[in-house]
């Protein structure tokens, strides 16, 4: 113990060290209070959501009740959804600043809404958020080396190496006793401040304990390339060059050329050839004789079918119905635009599993449920939601029933999965 | 051959002696040239499937059947935004807006479909293009290069050499400059070839170009003179090494990362939510055209039948409802007009922020510069989105007015058998409608906005070639 006590007073003493640790335990508590700003940002403007709707539906409903008309209702009443941040999302706010948490959504084609972005500026969403995912994957590296690049060659450089071989207690033992007590610092700097947040913002204990071994995991990948480097004998100079070379490619070319690749390999047909093909399928409803859309609709539908026959009048339920179709017209290549942004987000996972600097991304933004999958399980609820609403306005405008004032409390009220 | 030329020269040889250097410099090229094919292809085909996809929806609109003109103002059109050749050097935000957007009467659709959203998340990596390049590694290589160039003297004690044989410490300094400047533009040269490729046609785009050129080289330029200021102050050249390594750090990945954020807490975005509920109630007190007693529509109308002498709106030369339907969307336009100008100034502020922490990091300025001039931007964006509106109104307003002037009122009110039919107006009108044609902004346009950029970079510049002359007053004396 006391040989520890020795080492740690001894790396206390080195300015570099000193400044280092420090440097780091500022950058990752900077990191976690901007993710804790954001993802407060985000909750206060979901717990606006109810406000602004109320006033917004108020106006609507007053419209409305003086036709009763349930289709009018359902054409201009905006329904909202959002997804809650979960607790960890502070650590890695992954897609969260480019994909909408919150979206209005009408009992219209859903396919023309579910895409709709939220306002955000895109200059500032190019270079990535400063999160403690960041300060992970990019930052802590660099303190590794910085504390590792002359662990060996610094002693060797003053002359010193040989002596400290023949210690009793030297030699090895030595050199693993520097290690941990670096490493420790380091995790501890990384550690410290992020469980800290996290028993702040709730996270659960078993995702603070998965984390904490993810960054344990991650430096220690990066001590064993400072280890290997420095196997090598070289200068310590030429060891900190190699690692930072070592650091550009690992961290920063490998991911970008494997995006262009990945990008290149798994095509995904284009998000704007479903909405265009949406909208012709929608508006051809318009020169088509109105019988044939409700046969189609029935025959998909047949529990609305009983519905009284269409007089030459416009009516909402055919407007509705061909909307739907319009909907259920394009649901292959939904399908397979949905299928291509999976494939090219495994296909990025798979390069997680042999590039540290992407599996950390990955992990992290996988428990933050910020990545595409709590995206598409976003736009899943989503969909569910929309059914929802389908159903309960096909209720009356099937059956002819008035639409009042009352009625607009009976709506479905978006509702989240709990918890996660 | 003068003092600065040997001492330049042998710096190079020593270069080029040592493998890693040399490996390290071969890799760059390698990168660029990946890059700049891999930018251009991605490029192309990108500006290729905006126009397939643009004049797939032209020609679906021009097809459309006889159709009732307020059918179509719903119908709408599909817009793309085209991609201009120099965004294969520096994409900008392309891929964090969305391209396509739908316009329709009534409401202002968001830009959707970006590429952010559409890949892995291997994007929020940085994506691999020759700006990026030339502004992340380009500069880490020539610290590589050159952290030793003067501490490396020093530290093994042969500067004293070098000017006991009669180099002046201007010399010395002016050979390590001269010898670090060679590699940087042998390093930028690739891309800046890759640049002249990708612009083709170069005399239209020859100012933005020239921005660009001069923009880069004043940034390499910069980290040489840096990397040999650093060098001259410290003894070792370990030391020389972690600051430029610090330095890098922080101007290249911190910085640029900080500032965004910084903006974004300190100066809030309305969501599209909060401005749609907005916008709504705004146009509820201007004046509600569902309400049969709203007086801005009564007073409206009112003023509609005076104008035409008449007393009753049956009566009227023109479609009442065409009338009204002009009336109304120019309300809601105007509010998309004020909330959209709202919303893009908070974004200006935001960017505003973000160029003021460009004081202390070139690497930020430098990007504003480079986006700036191969305008892709987020005011080559805005451009796009004040453009699409525009179109948009227009649009929608010449079609209001085909029904006030096409469809009559008797008609558009009738609702028996075939007054569907008698409602519509001929296909021929479609194809007369003028299709959407961004207007890109004129070289000088972009040249201009990239000067405050430029600015930055060149003042760094000179402030870093004065402290290096301070100090190398001070060169080789023992402290």
């Amino acid at each position: 113990m006391r040989l520890w006590h020795f080492e740690l007073r001894l790396l206390l003493r080195q300015h570099l060290a000193v400044v280092a640790m420090g440097l780091l335990a500022l950058l990752t508590s900077a990191a976690l209070i901007a993710g804790l700003v954001e993802v407060d940002r985000q909750r206060a403007a979901i717990a606006a959501i109810p406000a602004a709707q109320a006033a917004d539906i108020g106006a609507v409903a007053d419209y409305v009740d003086r036709t009763k008309d349930a289709g009018s209702a359902a054409y201009y009443s905006f329904h909202p959804t959002w997804d809650t941040p979960a607790p960890l999302a502070f650590a890695a706010l992954g897609m969260r600043d480019v994909s909408p948490y919150i979206l209005r959504v009408r009992a219209l084609g859903l396919e023309a809404q579910i895409y709709d972005g939220d306002t955000f500026n895109p200059e500032l969403a190019l270079p990535g958020r400063f999160d403690f995912a960041f300060v992970l994957v990019f930052v802590a590296p660099l303190f590794v080396i910085a504390l590792f690049h002359d662990l060996v060659s610094g002693e060797r450089e003053a002359g010193r190496q040989r002596m400290l071989d023949a210690l009793l207690n030297g030699g090895r033992a030595l050199w693993q006793r520097r290690t941990a007590l670096r490493l420790a610092l380091l995790w501890a700097m990384l550690s410290l401040p992020f469980t800290v947040a996290s028993l702040f913002a709730g996270v659960t204990a078993g995702a603070i304990l998965i984390v904490l071994a993810l960054i344990l995991a991650y430096v220690l990948f990066w001590v064993g390339i400072a280890a290997l480097i420095g196997r090598l004998c070289w200068s310590s100079v030429a060891n900190a060059a190699t690692l930072a070379a070592a650091w550009l490619v690992l961290v920063l070319i490998i991911p970008t050329l494997a995006n262009v690749a990945i990008n290149a390999a798994i095509p995904v047909n284009q998000g704007a050839e479903i909405a265009l093909a949406q909208r012709e399928a929608v508006n051809r409803a318009w020169d088509i004789p109105r019988e044939e859309t409700m046969k189609r609709f029935y025959a998909r539908h047949p529990e609305w079918r009983d519905s009284a026959p269409l007089g030459h009048e416009f009516h909402y339920k055919w407007y509705l119905a061909f909307h739907q179709n319009g909907d259920e017209s394009v649901a292959g290549q939904v399908r397979a635009y949905r299928s291509g942004l999976k494939a090219r987000d495994a296909s990025a996972r798979a390069l997680g599993w042999v590039l540290p600097s992407v599996g950390a991304q990955v992990l992290l933004t996988r428990l933050a449920r910020t990545d595409l999958s709590a995206q598409l399980a976003y736009q899943d609820r989503i969909r569910e939601f929309h059914e929802r609403l389908r159903r309960f306005y096909y209720a009356y405008l099937f059956s002819d029933r008035p639409f009042g004032k009352a009625d607009f409390e009976g709506a479905p009220v978006f509702q989240e999965t709990s918890g996660d | 051959m003068s003092n600065v030329a040997l001492i330049a020269r042998d710096e190079v040889r020593l270069m080029a002696r040592n493998r890693v250097a040399v490996i390290a410099f071969v890799l760059l090229l390698l990168l660029t040239l990946v890059a700049v094919a891999s930018s251009w292809a991605h490029q192309r085909s990108v500006a290729e499937l905006r126009a397939r996809h643009a004049q797939a929806a032209e020609s679906a609109f021009d097809a459309q059947p006889n159709r009732h003109p307020h059918r179509v103002v719903h119908y709408g059109t599909f817009i793309f935004r085209p991609l201009g050749p120099l965004a294969a050097f520096d994409p900008g935000v392309d891929a964090f807006t969305g391209n396509s957007m739908f316009l329709k009467g009534h409401r202002q659709n968001s830009a959707n479909f970006g590429d952010v959203r559409q890949s892995s998340l291997l994007v929020r990596f940085g994506q691999l293009t020759p700006a990026f390049v030339l502004q992340v590694v380009a500069p880490l290589l020539l610290v590589f290069l050159g952290f030793g160039a003067i501490a490396r003297e020093t530290e093994l004690g042969t500067l004293r050499l070098l000017m006991l044989q009669g180099a002046t410490r201007q010399e010395v300094i002016g050979g390590k400059l001269l010898a670090l400047a060679l590699v940087a533009l042998l390093a930028g040269a690739p891309a800046m070839l890759g640049l002249l490729a990708i612009a083709g046609q170069p005399d239209s785009l020859l100012l933005p170009l020239l921005v660009l050129a001069l923009g880069y080289a004043g940034y390499l330029a910069l980290w040489a003179v840096l990397i040999l200021l650093v060098s001259t102050l410290v003894r070792r050249s370990r030391d020389a090494l972690l600051a430029l390594l610090a330095l890098w750090a922080i101007a290249v990945v911190l910085l640029p990362r900080i500032a965004p954020d910084v903006a974004n807490a300190a100066i809030p975005l309305a969501n599209r939510l909060q401005t749609d509920v907005a916008i709504a109630r705004d146009l509820r007190a201007l004046g509600d055209s569902h309400n049969p007693d709203d007086p801005h529509f009564a007073a409206f109308k009112q003023s509609v039948l005076n104008r035409y002498g008449v007393a009753t709106v049956e009566d009227l030369p023109v479609n009442y409802k065409g009338v009204l339907a002009l009336e109304g969307e120019r309300l809601t336009s105007s509010l998309f007009d004020r909330y959209a100008s709202k919303s893009f100034a908070a974004q200006s502020r935001q960017n505003g922020l973000v160029a003021t922490v460009g004081l202390l990091s070139p690497t930020i300025a430098l990007r504003s510069l480079s986006m700036a001039a191969a305008g892709t931007d987020f005011a080559g964006h805005r451009r796009f989105l004040e453009q699409a509106e525009a179109h948009r109104y227009s649009l929608v307003q010449r079609l209001n007015r085909m029904q006030a002037d096409d469809v009559s009122y008797a008609d558009d009110t009738a609702v028996d058998e075939g007054a569907d039919r008698r409602k519509r107006v001929s296909s021929a009108n479609w194809q007369a409608m003028p299709d959407f044609r961004f207007e890109a902004p004129s070289s000088a346009v972009l040249a201009g906005s990239a000067l405050p950029g430029m600015a930055v970079v060149l003042g760094w510049l000179l402030v870093v070639l004065i402290l290096l002359a301070l100090a190398g007053r001070r060169l080789g004396v023992s402290r």
